[in-house]
């Protein structure tokens, strides 16, 4: 008996949770729905190219630069400050690191590249 | 002569046929996109948090499905798309998770998180009165909080269930997990959601 009463409060919720979203996705702003228009366009442009989304390509080497430059120079200015994390942000981290990868990092060349350098420079210090 | 000339209008039709071919997959590809877009947006901004990010994940999925399963069955392309889509989104928050602790080894604390103002991202609803709208608003902006205060994997059963409408096998596609995990998830995900936002909403 409370089950179904359960269920029908589930089904409750997720009904005028779908409802209050539905409206939400109806009030976007014209700015936002002409920007989601253009990126669409973009987007479709990209694919049959088939190459680099040109908003990350045109960064990869200016940031990679920049995050080398970042490390290096932090490293030869200061000792760290250890600063204990906060119980959720660690749970929060835990939680995302424990999840199963879908290698959609690998992509992101840059990303690694960045993390080798800073190991790197880490086994140099100590 | 004529044989090779018939080999030449043969191979100018199958160009001919193929063209078409793919100016149809792209058209039917943009009424796809067209069609989810906004929905995809708001899902990935309440997963994220802030609307240039939502902008950008939800292109770079587009393209990512264009380039990689344009050719599957029309009907794949939603438990795709939106597949990659919860991709970006959780490598959004590993990259946040690493600038977190870029951000404390240089002794600041701070989060984009905090900056982000839900009551100033949330879309006002058309032609209601001010009342309604504040109503309308309040109560998005409690269930926005809610569920971005759910774990990641009831995050997205709920969202993919109950704002997309994907039916559980689908969901199971999107989130790379089987369809038991996806009742599981979204049943917490409820219960959870129940607890959290009161007597107004059982």
């Amino acid at each position: 008996m409370n089950e179904q009463r359960d269920n029908v409060t589930d089904d409750r919720l997720a009904a005028k949770a779908k409802t209050l979203f539905d409206e939400s996705v109806d009030g976007l702003d014209a700015a936002t729905v002409s920007r989601l228009n253009r990126n669409r366009h973009e987007a479709l442009e990209a694919a049959a190219r088939g190459g680099l989304n040109v908003r990350w390509a045109q960064w990869v080497p200016a940031t990679g630069v920049l995050a080398a430059a970042a490390v290096v120079a932090v490293l030869w200015g200061r000792e760290p400050t250890v600063v204990p994390m906060t119980a959720p942000a660690a749970a929060s981290d835990l939680e995302i690191i424990l999840e199963v990868d879908d290698f959609e990092m690998l992509e992101e060349l840059e990303f690694y590249s960045w993390i080798e350098l800073e190991e790197e420079t880490e086994s140099h210090v100590g | 002569m004529n044989a090779i000339a018939g080999e030449y209008a043969v191979s100018c039709t199958r160009g001919h046929t193929t063209g078409v071919r793919t100016l149809q997959r792209e058209q039917e590809l943009n009424r796809f996109f067209a069609e989810v877009e906004r929905r995809a947006l708001r899902i990935a901004e309440i997963g994220v948090r802030n609307r240039e990010d939502a902008l950008d994940l939800v292109q770079d999925a587009m393209i990512k499905l264009a380039q990689k399963y344009a050719g599957k069955p029309s009907d794949e392309w939603a438990p795709l798309f939106y597949r990659i889509l919860q991709n970006g989104v959780r490598d959004h928050h590993r990259r946040q998770a690493v600038r977190r602790r870029v951000m404390v080894w240089f002794g600041k604390g701070g989060s984009d998180q905090d900056d982000y103002d839900i009551v100033q991202a949330a879309p006002d609803p058309k032609g209601r009165t001010p009342h309604e709208q504040l109503e309308t608003g309040e109560a998005m902006v409690d269930l926005e909080a809610a569920i971005a205060a759910l774990p990641t994997r009831q995050r997205e059963a709920f969202m993919l269930r109950t704002f997309e409408g994907l039916d559980v096998r689908d969901t199971a596609t999107a989130m790379g997990v089987t369809q038991g995990s996806v009742k599981t998830h979204y049943s917490r995900a409820v219960h959870a959601l129940r607890d959290a936002l009161g007597e107004h909403w059982k």
